[in-house]
C-alpha cells in the first residue's frame, strides 16, 4: 500500500471506491514500458495456447473421439476445457493477480458444482436403470436374485 | 506527507484492521465477480440439467451429425467446422477486450477505443454466426408433420411434439450405432431430439443474450471513453468491469462448445 493512499483514505472510501483498487494507483504510465510489452506479449502467448487446445478439441472431436473408448474421449475433452478455462479466468480475468484471499473467496463456492454434477448425473442415469424394459436388465435382476 | 503514514505503511497493519481495502479490489469489481459467480451457478443449472436429460435418454441426437453446415456451403458434410470458427471468434475478442484493459491499466485512451471497437466487432460476428446456425437448424426441425405435400411445418424452436412425425424427419441426427435403437424405438428417439433442441436454444439463447447484452456494454464504455468520462475520472475500472463480464461470457462458450459440441 502506497502512502498517498492512506493520506486521503476516509474521502475515498466516501467517494470513488475505486481509487482504492491499486491496479489503477499502482505507477502505470508508460504503455511502451519493457513491462507493458511483456504483459502484452503474455496475452498473445496465451491466445495462442487456448487457439491450440481449441484447435486439439476440434480435430479429436472429428477425427479421433470416435476411435478411442468414449470415456477416454470424454476425460479428454473435459481436461481440456478446464485447463482453457483455467487460463482464460488466471490470465485474461486477472483472477491470478489478486489476493490469495479473494481468489479464495471467489473459487470456493465451486467447489458446490462437485456434489451437483455427481448427484444430477447419477440420478440421471439411475432413473435410465429404473425405465429401462429392455430384456438385458432383466437378465442382470434375475441373476442378482 | 505525514511521518504517522510512513510508520503505517512501514508496519503493515493487518488486513482486516480497516483503513484499507482488505481485497485490495474496489467495491464495484468485487461485486462483478460476486454476480459473475452467481451467473456460473446459472449456467452450470442449465448444463447439468442437459446432462441429467442426456444422462436418462437411452439414445442420443449425434453432434457431428446435427452441426454438420457451413453457410454457403450445401449440402457439405463439415462437422464442427462452423462452430469452430465461432469460438475461434470470441475467444479472438476476448484477446481484444483483455488489451483494451492493458491499455487502460496504462491510461491510453486511444488504444483503449480501438481495442473496444475490435470488441465489439468480434462480439457482432460472433452473434451473426449464431443468428445463421438458430435459421439452419430451425429449418431442420420439421417436427408438425403435415399431409399436405410440400407444406413444412415447424415447431416452436426445436419442439418435436407430433407423434404422426415420420422417423426420417430426425433419423439423420443420430449416429450410426444408435440407428438400430431409433429405428426399433421411433418414439424415444424422437423425445431425445426434442429435448437436445430443447436445451439447444435455450442454453445458446441464454448465452446469445449475455453476448448481446456485453456488445451493449461496450458500445457504452466505448463511448464514454471517447468522451473523455474515464480521462477526467482518473482511472479506467470500468473497462476492466466490463471486460471480466466479457471474459466470462467467453468462458461460458468454453463449456458450451465441450457439452454440447464435443461430449
Amino acid at each position: 500500500m502506497s502512502a498517498p493512499q492512506n493520506e486521503s483514505i476516509q474521502s475515498l472510501y466516501e467517494g470513488d471506491q475505486s481509487k482504492l483498487y491499486s491496479g489503477v494507483l499502482a505507477h502505470h504510465s508508460d504503455v511502451n514500458s519493457a513491462e507493458s510489452k511483456a504483459q502484452v506479449k503474455r496475452i498473445w502467448n496465451i491466445f495462442w495456447f487456448l487457439l491450440v487446445i481449441t484447435i486439439v478439441e476440434v480435430v479429436m472431436g472429428m477425427k479421433f473421439s470416435h476411435l478411442m473408448p468414449r470415456g477416454i474421449a470424454n476425460f479428454l475433452f473435459l481436461a481440456l476445457t478446464l485447463v482453457k478455462a483455467g487460463y482464460i479466468v488466471k490470465v485474461f480475468m486477472h483472477l491470478g493477480d489478486e489476493f490469495k484471499g479473494f481468489i479464495a473467496t471467489v473459487l470456493i463456492p465451486l467447489v458446490l458444482f462437485v456434489w451437483f454434477i455427481i448427484a444430477f448425473l447419477a440420478d440421471g442415469s439411475f432413473w435410465l436403470h429404473m425405465n429401462d424394459d429392455s430384456p438385458a436388465r432383466h437378465k442382470t435382476e434375475q441373476v442378482a436374485k | 506527507m505525514s511521518q504517522t503514514t510512513v510508520v503505517t505503511a512501514a508496519k503493515e497493519p493487518s488486513l482486516w484492521g480497516g483503513g484499507r481495502s482488505p481485497f485490495n479490489v474496489s467495491y464495484g469489481k468485487m461485486m462483478i465477480w460476486f454476480f459473475l459467480l452467481s451467473d456460473a451457478l446459472t449456467f452450470g443449472a442449465l448444463l447439468i440439467a442437459y446432462g441429467t436429460t442426456r444422462f436418462f435418454s437411452s439414445v442420443w441426437p449425434d453432434a457431428n451429425q446435427v452441426f454438420k453446415s457451413f453457410p454457403f456451403a450445401g449440402e457439405s458434410n463439415l462437422p464442427l467446422v462452423f462452430v469452430s470458427l465461432m469460438t475461434f471468434i470470441l475467444i479472438m475478442s476476448s484477446v481484444t477486450m483483455v488489451l483494451a484493459v492493458h491499455a487502460g491499466h496504462y491510461g491510453d485512451k486511444k488504444n483503449v477505443a480501438k481495442w473496444l471497437q475490435w470488441t465489439i466487432v468480434g462480439g457482432i460476428c460472433f452473434l451473426s454466426c449464431q443468428a445463421w446456425e438458430w435459421t439452419h437448424l430451425h429449418g431442420e426441425c420439421i417436427s408438425l408433420w403435415s399431409n399436405v405435400p410440400g407444406q413444412v411445418q415447424h415447431g416452436l424452436w426445436g419442439s418435436w411434439t407430433d407423434i404422426t412425425t415420420p422417423p426420417s424427419e430426425f433419423r439423420h441426427f443420430f449416429g450410426e450405432k444408435s440407428l438400430a435403437y431409433v429405428d426399433a424405438h421411433p418414439l424415444v428417439a424422437m423425445q431425445s431430439t426434442h429435448n437436445f433442441f430443447n436445451y439447444f436454444f435455450t442454453i445458446t439463447g441464454f448465452h446469445g443474450g449475455h453476448v448481446t447484452s456485453g456488445v451493449i456494454f461496450n458500445i457504452l464504455i466505448l463511448v464514454n471513453t471517447v468522451n473523455g468520462v474515464y480521462e477526467r475520472r482518473g482511472h479506467y475500472e470500468m473497462i476492466e468491469k466490463i471486460g471480466l463480464y466479457w471474459h466470462f461470457v467467453d468462458l461460458v462458450w468454453v463449456f458450451v462448445f465441450t457439452c454440447f459440441y464435443l461430449l
